[in-house]
């Protein structure tokens, strides 16, 4: 149980590893669902640090007085949605084959949190321009007739909402930032479905619980008893400028 | 009923304190499981999550293959709102199944302010809060934890306590219980009973008549059977390097507490300062080899990532071989970016080499113990250290380029007198003082003293658990001299609510009677009392005095010698006759070695225990 080195630590695994000229970027695709919905990004963070030491990978640190793992997230997730595309870009000072990295990642991840594919980017974060999300929602209520009423909301400009911003707060038309919208009712579970592409920009970022809030606003959707209504969002793919797949 | 809680997390602040599905959590599969333990933490997820007790026993209790052991929380004050409104039931963090569920619950007793969480917890599952209204189909409730010492003010609504060191005795009892179910012979009554009389360290309150005098004092305890202890004697684990130490723990998402590798160097402390219980109850002291501390921290470190070992134990400088255990420690941890961390320094053991070796370089301040302002206090609680040691330390520290001390004091220490707290004052400007003096500090910066205050409170099992606390009156008049005395603009004084010091002492010295006053509580709401947003003092004298009961007959007499005290019913191994006689060295301001120096002969060397310093201690 306690015998010395159970697993390959870092520095006997970059001794073992051929040496690199300049440290080299990878990209981690990974879901983040379940339970994992509610850990911030700082948490998240902090939560990444530890897998990376944990799985022993040759990570690159910083110089300098406090040596630190740099790593670089794609768009924000906020706390209460799920997503199938979360990105980190994180730099590895030695060679190593891309699928043995995921591996030794996954082992220390659970299934509410892990990787689903390595690469070498060749795209920016900041092409990243739209997200697609998938909503579901299970309110009292609910029904095939509300979809015109919600199509028409979200068609509808202009469609004010209060945004929080670090200063203040302001009245924004989200019309303009859903590049689509489709909604659906599913007989079997009673569900209404969304799908709706949002932009994803830094300078005219959407959150999608907005969506949520303008149907509790304005159709007062979801505004029964918490303890049985329910949603989710889950984030399905980023999107470039042109709406094809972000890699 | 499990009720989807998923949109009600949305609206609740850090929604991680409740989600779960942490790295490390244990799942098992029902179906194969005897006894479901459900191990209470009454208070918050950060804090629950950094305790190493809990730790140890999550672990301890998941070995057994039959027996699973999960984790629960107080909810914050938010989160209970909307379960109330809601109607949702308290649940687990693992299988998210409702605490009647349980074969058993497990209730770890920190501090005393805690114990409103824990009836509030009860509560929030719907179990009745009397041992005495549950009956055989309901769980079985445990408690345990440093203030199990002293059970009786909670005696009402516990069903069996552990005293004492849990590692072997968790797994015991669920042996019993597994037993008696598998036979078909349980019930809650005999299952406590041979539990009793069985298993060595368990306290049955229920087993015992307690009666009293006509001035309120304890007459005597009467167990109800033969074959249960007239006294309980507190259990120990003799080998610590033998004895279960995670190899893994659940690891956190969001941030708490103690966010670290927590690495237990030894049990106990061979100080004795006489108002420390942690300092009686955990002896004999007993270590652990470096050899094994070097391969459960490495071992650790790989299963966690985390980037910071603290070595845990009273007063760490004690450890015979903390240069061996750093030395060895540092030989991987400096290349994989961990760094150590060591609490608790003793003055009179800090050295530059020492200081070197531990992390608190990112940080620029350090903080010490001296508990009392002159040389004659600190005769009086047996501290043994002097001023020469704070400043030859500070020293160290200015000289290191740290500009900032704190230094903790209690007030209200026995035979205290307003020179004593004006001693607190002088001795935090004469360390303002040494460092202008020291040549080598930074100049660029000024020196900042943090002086905090808490209020002496009497503990059960030490050698100040006769003495009266000041009244509150005194108390906070004493605040306020210490307040005018520190004139000096580098040095900062805080100091703790001498009320919920007071409320504290109550419970800390309380007898089985104060259960009332509990019940009273529970009733009326109250939670969270270790908090400030919550803690109301005058709703607490409120309840105390509607159960009948004086505040001060607890917290501000002293006791008579000849008492017979609540907590006598517990055997610590420390006999109450050393306790008195430290008692009164402290009042004619003599003092006694540590262990190390010469046995005092306290008595705790009857229980055993390997590597342990005492040198009369039962092989």
């Amino acid at each position: 149980m306690l015998s010395e080195g159970g697993k390959i630590t870092r520095p006997m695994l970059m001794r073992s590893l051929p040496e690199l000229q300049s440290p080299i970027t990878v990209r981690l695709k990974f879901i983040k669902t379940g339970s994992l919905q509610y850990i911030s990004h700082l948490d998240l963070q902090r939560t990444f640090n530890r897998i990376l030491v944990r799985s022993g990978l040759p990570v690159w640190y910083s110089k300098g007085f406090n040596p630190h793992i740099k790593l670089v997230f794609s768009t924000p997730l906020s706390v209460g949605t799920q997503s199938e595309c979360e990105y980190l870009d994180l730099r590895l000072d030695r060679e190593m084959p891309l699928d043995k990295v995921k591996e030794l990642l996954n082992a220390e991840m659970t299934e509410e949190l892990y990787v689903t594919d390595v690469y070498i980017p060749t795209a920016k974060f900041s092409d990243i321009a739209y997200c697609r999300y998938e909503y579901e929602i299970f309110s009292d209520g609910v029904s095939k007739e509300l979809c015109g009423e919600i199509s028409e909301l979200f068609s509808t400009s202009p469609l004010k909402m209060v945004k929080k911003t670090k200063s203040g707060e302001k009245e924004i038309d989200i019309v303009p930032l859903i590049k689509s919208f489709e909604v659906g009712y599913c007989e079997s579970f009673g569900t209404l479905k969304l799908e709706a592409v949002l932009s994803a920009a830094t300078d005219s970022f959407l959150n999608p619980e907005m969506i949520i809030t303008a149907l509790k606003e304005r159709l007062l959707i979801l505004c029964g008893d918490p303890s049985k209504e329910w949603y989710t969002i889950t984030r399905k793919e980023a999107l470039t400028a042109e709406l094809k797949s972000f890699r | 009923m499990n009720k989807d809680i998923s949109t009600i997390l949305k609206s609740v602040s850090k929604p991680g304190r409740y989600s779960g599905g942490e790295f490390g959590q244990i799942i098992k599969d029902k179906s194969k499981i005897k006894a479901r333990f459900a191990f209470c933490f009454p208070d918050t997820y950060e804090i629950g999550m950094s305790n190493l007790g809990m730790r140890i026993l999550y672990g301890v209790l998941n070995r057994e293959e039959d027996v699973w052991c999960e984790r629960v929380y107080t909810p914050w004050l938010d989160m209970q709102e909307q379960m109330r409104e809601h109607d949702i039931p308290l649940t687990a963090c693992e299988s998210g199944d409702e605490l009647t569920a349980f074969d058993m619950i497990g209730f770890t007793l920190q501090y005393e302010m805690s114990y409103t969480n824990v009836l509030r917890m009860l509560k929030l599952a719907g179990i009745p809060l009397r041992s005495a209204d549950r009956d055989d189909s309901m769980p079985i409730i445990i408690g345990g934890g440093p203030c199990a010492y002293n059970p009786e003010p909670v005696a009402d609504f516990f069903d069996l306590f552990n005293i004492g060191e849990g590692e072997e005795m968790l797994p015991e009892l669920c042996r019993l219980y597994i037993s008696m179910k598998d036979d078909g012979s349980y019930t809650k009554e005999a299952y406590l009973h041979r539990a009793a009389s069985e298993i060595e360290g368990i306290y049955v309150p229920s087993l015992y008549e307690v009666s009293y005098r006509d001035d309120g004092t304890i007459k005597e305890y009467k167990p109800k059977y033969d074959d249960i202890p007239r006294s309980v004697k507190k259990r120990i684990i003799t080998d610590l390097d033998k004895a279960y130490f995670p190899d893994k723990v659940v690891m956190p998402y969001i941030e708490t507490v103690h966010d670290r590798v927590m690495l237990e160097v030894f049990r106990g402390c061979i100080r004795g300062c006489r108002f420390c219980q942690a300092g009686i109850i955990y002896r004999p002291v007993r270590e652990k080899s470096p050899e094994v501390l070097n391969s459960q921290a490495k071992c650790l470190f790989e299963s966690t990532g985390y980037d910071e070992i603290s070595l845990t134990s009273l007063s760490i400088s004690d450890y015979t071989e903390l240069e061996e255990l750093t030395d060895m420690l540092l030989k991987w941890t400096d290349e994989n970016m961990v760094s150590l961390s060591l609490p608790s320094l003793r003055v009179d053991s800090f050295t530059k080499e020492l200081m070197e070796k531990i992390a608190s370089v990112r940080s620029s301040s350090l903080t010490f113990a001296p508990e009392a302002g002159t040389q004659r206090l600190r005769d009086v609680i047996n501290k043994n250290v002097y001023e020469e040691d704070l400043l030859r330390a500070v020293n160290v520290a200015f000289e290191a380029g740290k500009n900032k001390v704190k230094l903790y004091f209690m007030q209200g220490l026995p035979t205290e007198t307003y020179e004593d707290l004006e001693g607190i004052a002088k001795l935090a400007t004469s360390v303002v003082d040494a460092y202008y003096k020291c040549p080598k500090r930074n100049k660029a910066r000024s020196p900042q003293v943090t002086i905090s205050v808490s209020c002496f409170i009497p503990k059960p099992f030490t050698p100040f658990q006769w003495a009266a606390q000041d009244s509150l009156e005194t108390l906070e008049e004493k605040q306020v001299y210490l307040g005018s005395k520190v004139t000096d603009r580098k040095v900062v004084y805080t100091h703790h609510d001498a009320k919920v010091s007071r409320i504290e002492a109550v419970l800390a010295r309380g007898d089985r009677r104060l259960s009332a006053a509990l019940e009273l509580a529970a009733a009326e709401d109250f939670m969270f009392d270790s908090w400030d947003e919550c803690f109301d003092y005058d709703k607490w004298i409120s309840v105390i005095e509607r159960s009948g009961l004086d505040a001060a007959f607890y917290a501000n007499r002293e006791f008579g010698e000849d008492e017979v005290l609540p907590w006598d019913i517990i055997d610590c191994g420390v006999t109450k006759e050393f306790l008195l006689r430290e008692y009164k060295n402290a009042k004619s301001e003599k003092t006694t070695p540590n262990c190390r120096e010469k046995c005092s002969g306290c008595g705790a060397n009857r229980l055993g225990g390997e590597r342990s310093c005492c040198p009369k201690a039962v092989k």
